[in-house]
């Protein structure tokens, strides 16, 4: 397990199976895209290069902590992001 | 005109209107609907229902606080004006008595603090707290004074007559609408629903910071002594230089009852340009050698992100529109290191102009501005337009907290050593390192700016 996913197992999400807040709507751009700021900057590692699927970005919604830095990182802004449903999502109990 | 004159007559405690009358098939509408129960939201529906209004607060986690994090502390006095002895109330994790500042290189820190038992006494200076038990009590107050707060309900969108606010549209899996005349947005630093409804412009990667935290478990005596604390007393540490990679950002140490908060970031553009993310920061401070130490044998309980607004002064966005106020994070209305005390303040001001717009029953942009006029005249927007020129600082001299901190550790350094060689040519010595890092002439420009920035 990477430093990374040590830490989001720490964080209790409550997935909604139902629908993705997080989506990239225009692969293309991501293609073209030479910074992938998404990459890095998540704090919860929610974006992946994909080499084998058509899609370029994977989108692991189901582990964003929902700071929304990916929408503003984006220099394509190809990330659209909202907050999940009501119930949906992370939850932090330490402050 | 003269037949609506009874309407100014109407007593000033406005009780909530009869539900269910058998001619009103159509739904109930609340005097305000408040979105997110934080500090603002929360404080806002409290005011509001407290003077007679029929409120309504919305909050999307499964309590309040749920959704954001970041060791906190809040400046007791400041609550304590708007909630008498408030800590009597919740549980508030330490009395914060000793208050610290580190500019840190990768080996060495200049630090400057001062702590003092007189700090310790009511009414408090600051105090740590969780988000979590800050929010719940502040929304359970709200309740507790006749406001509706639902939990889970994810406000979506605003709804508009023409431009009049006229409520919210809730998400799934309620997908419902609830009408107000007035709509309170405190939906915190990433306002979607304001920037969707083209009442703010888009908030940018430079205005907001994204911070990471950590909270690291430790016994209560294990923290009190690492940190030189009475029991119950807490400190807050603020961290500038190394945390941040070079960039112009800073860290954080709040101590906990029974754990630390770690915390690191920076403007969101400044990741984006760095190529790491805050959660590499944290990695990083944690191994500083003199922050090891104080984490040692410690357990991570916790890790998250989240993103504060700091533009200052000048990225505050309207905050008055036809039958809609703006309050808290979502306004931009963070000023340093405080943020959870203006947005009660913001809350409590909104509620104020809410209050006089039902009275008048005028929820015009207007009637409303009794707002902003109230935040400009307190010591909110007063202390924000005092450091308004400190957000361009940064942006301008990108190099500042780093290169001061190197240049303070470097020097404190030499001064430390003892070298075989005598004092005048020491000082020469010292003289000659420090202008290598940055030329006289620079630096006499930098003080310059940033007494400018301080003058306000």
């Amino acid at each position: 397990m990477s430093k990374l996913a040590a830490k989001v197992a720490l964080v209790e999400f409550r997935p909604d199976d139902g629908w993705q807040h997080v989506i990239i709507a225009d692969p293309e751009k991501c293609r073209l895209c030479t910074e992938k700021n998404c990459l890095r900057v998540c704090p919860s590692g929610v974006f992946a290069w994909d080499n084998i699927h058509g899609h370029p970005v994977l989108v692991n919604y189901k582990q964003c902590v929902e700071c929304g830095a990916c929408r503003l990182a984006c220099p394509a802004g190809a990330v659209e992001f909202t907050y999940p449903h009501g119930g949906y999502g992370v939850v932090f109990h330490q402050g | 005109m003269i037949n609506d004159w009874f309407k100014t007559k109407k007593p000033h405690k406005l009780s909530p209107r009869p539900e269910g009358a058998a001619d009103a098939p159509s739904p109930r509408k609340y005097d305000a609907v408040v979105v997110g129960a934080g500090p603002a939201g929360a404080s806002a529906a409290y005011f509001m229902a407290r003077d007679g209004l029929d409120v309504l607060l919305l909050e999307r986690g499964p309590f309040p606080g749920a959704k954001t994090c970041g060791g906190a502390a809040i400046i007791a006095e400041q609550a304590h004006e708007l909630f008498p002895n408030f800590w009597e109330e919740f549980r508030y994790e330490r009395i914060v008595t000793r208050l610290d500042y580190w500019w840190l290189t990768e080996d060495s820190a200049v630090t400057a603090g001062f702590t003092s038992s007189r700090l310790s006494a009511a009414p408090y200076n600051r105090l740590s707290v969780k988000r979590k038990n800050l929010y719940t009590w502040l929304a359970a107050k709200a309740v507790a004074a006749g406001a509706t707060l639902l939990l889970g309900h994810h406000a979506a969108e605003v709804n508009f007559d023409g431009s009049q606010a006229i409520g919210v549209r809730v998400s799934p899996p309620q997908n419902a609408a609830y009408l107000a005349d007035i709509v309170i947005l405190a939906d915190g630093a990433n306002s979607l629903l304001a920037e969707r409804a083209g009442l703010i412009p888009p908030v940018t990667a430079a205005n907001l910071s994204l911070y990471a935290k950590e909270t690291i478990a430790l016994p209560p005596e294990t923290i009190e002594d690492r940190f030189g604390l009475p029991p119950g007393q807490g400190a807050a540490i603020g961290l500038i230089g190394y945390p941040t990679a070079g960039f112009n950002g800073t860290g954080s140490i709040h101590t906990f009852h029974d754990g630390i908060n770690i915390s690191a970031g920076m403007a969101v553009s400044d990741f984006a340009a760095g190529g790491f993310s805050p959660g590499d920061l944290l990695d990083r401070i944690k191994k500083h050698p003199r922050i090891q130490p104080l984490l040692d044998g410690g357990i991570t309980t916790e890790y998250g992100a989240a993103m504060i607004p700091e533009g200052g002064y000048h990225a505050i966005p309207p905050l008055v529109h036809p039958g809609l106020l703006i309050a808290g994070d979502a306004a931009s209305l963070v000023n340093g290191i405080q943020g959870i005390n203006l947005a009660m303040w913001s809350g409590f001001y909104a509620a104020k102009a809410a209050y006089e717009a039902k009275k008048s029953r005028d929820f015009s942009a207007r009637k409303l501005s009794l707002y902003r006029t109230l935040l400009d005249e307190s010591f909110i927007l007063q202390n924000m337009r005092s450091n308004a020129k400190a957000a361009a600082l940064q942006r301008d001299r990108p190099y500042l907290f780093d290169l001061y901190s190197r240049l303070a550790n470097e020097t404190a350094y030499q001064i430390a050593r003892a070298y075989p060689m005598p004092v005048k040519d020491k000082r020469k010595f010292i003289w000659r390192k420090v202008t290598s890092l940055q030329p006289v002439g620079r630096i006499a420009a930098d003080i310059w700016q940033v007494l400018k920035v301080v003058k306000g």
